[in-house]
């Protein structure tokens, strides 16, 4: 979604286990939820 | 005509609204997902940064990932926060803009609003500002910022192709979307997506 929205050079970090011990987290690991960083550019 | 939204936009957005009030308000209270300063250890934020941030500034924080791991932010950059709740990662941007740098959060909760100013002026802070609004229309001018970033956020907005449409106006050519959010592997099921206490719950 972020190039159909024009942005470039896409970066996507490693899987973060954000719920993990928390209240969250059978949810998240019945549909594999984890967080992420992104980085992406807006074209010149 | 666009693409039709699994649920009502607005009733989402008062569903949001009334989830972080409660983060605002009591952020020890017990929900879903970790808040405060054992989160953003979790997640991965920089150890002296952490230690250092007053409790009045960091325990409503409650972020998804760490929009900072991919790239610091440069000296004097321009930056936006969509959704900046208690306002952590404003302050984290604040220090690593320095003071010819200029942080402006935006949330639309009240209650967080008032807790991210007061742990503002707590820290003596001049080059953060948090501004009131919904992130598919920032009260920020076109082409002004360097750096957009975001914690959690965009995975609570039923229209994220307005919201990243936003950040491209608001983004100055060349300028930077840094931003952390959950992503599922395995695929959610229509009938919960229409679920609106899911999104939040």
């Amino acid at each position: 979604m972020l190039e159909q929205s024009g942005f470039i050079d896409v970066r996507v970090g490693p899987p973060a286990d954000t719920f993990g011990g928390a209240g969250g987290e059978s949810k998240a690991r019945l549909f594999e939820v984890f967080g992420y960083a992104f980085l992406a550019r807006k074209p010149k | 005509m666009g693409e039709a939204l699994p649920v009502d936009a607005v009733a989402l957005r008062d569903e949001v609204r009334a989830k972080y009030r409660d983060v605002a308000v009591n952020p020890h209270g017990g929900f879903h997902f970790h808040t405060g300063r054992s989160l953003a250890r979790r997640l991965g934020y920089e150890v002296a940064v952490v230690a250092r941030m007053p409790e009045s500034a960091i325990e409503a924080f409650a972020g998804v990932g760490n929009p900072f791991s991919l790239g610091a932010l440069n000296p004097g950059e321009r930056v936006v926060d969509l959704g900046s709740g208690g306002g952590f990662d404003c302050f984290v941007a604040a220090e690593q803009v320095g003071p010819n740098g200029r942080v402006v959060g935006v949330d639309m909760t009240e209650e967080m609003l008032d807790r991210s100013r007061t742990a503002a002026a707590v820290m003596g802070l001049r080059n953060v500002e948090f501004r009131q609004g919904v992130i598919e229309e920032l009260p920020i001018d076109d082409g002004s910022a360097d750096v957009v970033i975001r914690n959690g956020v965009i995975n609570l907005c039923a229209d994220k192709r307005r919201v990243f449409a936003e950040v491209m106006r608001v983004l100055k050519p060349g300028g930077r979307l840094q931003f952390a959010d959950i992503a599922n592997g395995k695929e959610i099921p229509a009938r919960a997506l229409r679920n609106i206490d899911l999104w939040t719950d």
